[in-house]
């Protein structure tokens, strides 16, 4: 099975303090692998630093995308090639349209793909499939882009965003936390259907509830800023009973 | 002649020199007491005025010309070209003595004394009027001032915009505003000053009657000097709201000076002033809003942001409280910085590269203000000025401003 990114030795900062401390992590094409690790482990970083962050310095390593370093590239320049990171805390922007934006980002993407533009018929058409599938208000795509939505409405969206711009690796950062049951089911069924055999996923969370909703092919426990231990989905039970403890350091 | 000359004269001599009327002598007064500003005057700090004042102006001609009626009222050069055939709104050249005893602008005043016979235009039913400003003449003093009344229970709008490149020339002009009881009027100023251009001064009096409205909007985006001044009157429970957009490129120095006075009880002002200064540009917001002792239960809000694009940019901002009774809701409160990191990020987090990302950024900053008009026609003409002035091209797009198709694409089977 090819590996579509590769994190080779990463190590990384923010300010003054070393977070990724030598990390190594293959993501396989068309898998879900999900990051579980104690709080302060390093786990949003590492996401940041895929996606070129600006809050965090590569000290050494590389991150390898389709073959190809991406380290020093610009963050839309790796979004345009198919990585996307679903936000924790997604930014709110007063006065930036929703839908505006997201045709914007859709265009942007399919002009690098040498596509046609979608004119705004096309895309509202394309875009209201997408807001019925996962139960979403339809006035929030005429708002501004998150602004006063709630913390579930914020994760519909970054999902809203994902199933548009179609990306090849998609980053999931604590897309559970504040989300209720009908919430969690709208948004894991939204990511599912993402799934196609080809399009990978790297699910970063606290806890296990995630992953009752969207199956892993790995578990891979990151503690201290390295990758501690890799296995299959049986480990989320064992972390459920005995603790990130129970694994022991590197 | 040179403007500074006027301070050594007492008032008489002063309407003497300026081939004034006796019946202006309380704006000569005013003129002797506070003195034309020079750079140490307070308000004008931030705004080069001295090299204005000290400059030998000639002063334009005011010859009667056929004057046209159509829908706008045309103003070129001073000189009324076109009247407004609109119904319910008798326009009039005249002289006005009515002025603000009080103001704190000795521009205010000098503008009143050049001005012969004012514009006075009377609104007497709902209405929405245009007035066009065209200024062509260099290297010249050109000064007017424009009265409007409101009749009592009427709605109005007016949309004033601004065209013409004089080289040289200082456009000193104001309206004087009143806005009877239970009236509304909206008043929309849209200008762009291009690069070595005129200098628009606009000294202004707003006087609120009770239960009356009035929404002021401000859209300034200037490549060479220009100042908005203004100072309100609000009465029991008059309400004011002003918005005020500038965008500064270039070394230039422009912004609002202004006075808010709560006089009658219950009354309202929400005054926001957003700035965006690119280069070496200069922006001012030095705003007062003062709460007498007879207005209690007032509330007034104030606030400005400001977004500097680059290190050379500047902004003096100072907005002030001044309260006498105990009983009200207040507030002030001033920002300044650069474009917000983690939005930018999140923007090219999808694609969207850094300069289109800053593009969005600044024009959603932007749009905090230009969404408060209500005109939806004036609300896409601005922003398209807006977006001239700043992006250099008219760009607007669909979905950005318009979303008319949406509820079509949204709604269909």
């Amino acid at each position: 099975m090819s590996k579509v990114l590769k994190i080779k030795d990463l190590k990384a900062k923010i300010g003054e303090k070393d977070i990724l401390k030598g990390l190594n992590l293959e993501l396989e094409e068309g898998k879900v692998h999900a990051i579980m690790g104690p709080n302060g482990a390093g786990k949003s970083t590492l996401s940041k630093a895929i996606v070129g962050h600006y809050d965090v310095e590569i000290t050494d390593g590389d991150i390898v995308y389709k073959d190809k370093s991406i380290k020093e590239n610009e963050p839309e320049e790796r979004a345009l090639e198919g990585l996307f990171l679903s936000f924790q805390n997604p930014v709110e922007i007063p006065g930036v349209n929703n839908a505006y934006f997201l045709r914007t980002a859709v265009n942007a993407k399919r002009k690098h793909e040498g596509k046609e533009e979608l004119n705004a018929a096309e895309f509202l058409r394309e875009m209201k499939s997408k807001i019925e599938e996962l139960g979403m208000k339809k006035e929030l795509i005429n708002r501004s882009l998150n602004e006063g939505f709630s913390g579930g409405e914020k994760k519909r969206n970054e999902i809203l965003q994902m199933m548009m711009l179609e990306p090849d690796v998609i980053i999931l950062d604590e897309i559970d936390s504040g989300l209720d049951i009908d919430a969690l089911r709208a948004v894991s069924e939204g990511i599912n259907k993402m799934k196609d055999g080809k399009r990978s996923f790297l699910v970063i969370t606290h806890y296990s509830r995630i992953l009752d909703y969207i199956k892993p092919d790995y578990i891979h426990v990151l503690k201290d800023g390295q990758i501690v231990h890799t296995g299959g989905p049986e480990l989320v039970e064992k972390l459920e009973k005995e603790g990130y403890e129970s694994l022991g350091s590197l | 002649m040179k403007l500074d000359i006027l301070n050594a004269l007492d008032s008489k001599k002063i309407l003497k020199e300026l081939n004034a009327s006796h019946s202006k002598e309380l704006a000569a007064s005013r003129l002797v007491e506070l003195k034309l500003p020079n750079k140490k005057s307070e308000k004008y700090r931030y705004f080069d005025i001295e090299p204005l004042i000290q400059k030998d102006w000639n002063f334009t001609k005011k010859e009667p010309i056929q004057v046209k009626t159509g829908k706008s009222i045309v103003i070129k050069n001073g000189i009324v070209e076109q009247l407004s055939n609109l119904e319910g709104v008798e326009v009039e050249m005249k002289e006005f003595n009515d002025i603000d005893s009080q103001h704190f602008d000795s521009l205010y005043y000098l503008s009143h004394l050049l001005c012969e016979k004012a514009i006075i235009i009377r609104v007497k039913d709902e209405t929405k009027l245009n007035i066009e400003h065209i200024v062509t003449e260099n290297n010249c003093l050109i000064s007017y001032r424009i009265v409007i009344l409101s009749d009592a229970n009427t709605h109005t709008q007016i949309y004033e915009t601004y065209s013409g490149d004089a080289k040289d020339t200082l456009l000193l002009t104001g309206y004087d505003i009143f806005i009877s009881r239970d009236s509304t009027l909206k008043f929309i100023k849209n200008q762009t000053i291009n690069n070595n251009s005129y200098t628009p001064i606009s000294t202004n009096r707003y006087k609120v009657d009770s239960n009356a409205t009035f929404k002021l909007g401000t859209f300034d985006f200037i490549k060479d000097n220009g100042l908005n001044i203004f100072r309100v009157e609000l009465k029991e429970s008059a309400n004011f709201d002003a918005s005020h957009l500038l965008y500064a490129n270039g070394k230039v120095k422009g912004g609002t000076i202004s006075e808010i006075i709560h006089e009658g009880k219950s009354s309202n002002s929400n005054q926001i002033s957003k700035n965006i200064l690119d280069n070496n540009a200069r922006g001012i917001f030095d705003a007062l809003i003062r709460v007498q002792n007879s207005a209690k239960w007032t509330k007034a809000d104030q606030n400005s942001k400001s977004v500097l694009l680059h290190s050379g940019a500047y902004m003096a901002s100072k907005p002030q409280l001044e309260i006498y009774i105990d009983d009200l809701e207040a507030s002030h409160g001033s920002t300044t910085g650069q474009l917000d990191e983690a939005q930018l990020f999140y923007l090219q987090s999808r694609g969207i590269n850094k300069v289109d990302a800053k593009k969005m950024l600044i024009i959603a900053f932007a749009n905090e203000v230009i969404s408060n008009i209500d005109d939806e026609y004036i609300k896409n003409v601005v922003h398209t000025h807006f977006e001239s002035a700043y992006y250099g091209k008219s760009n607007l797009e669909c979905l950005e401003t318009c979303h008319s198709c949406e509820d079509m694409v949204l709604e269909e089977n």
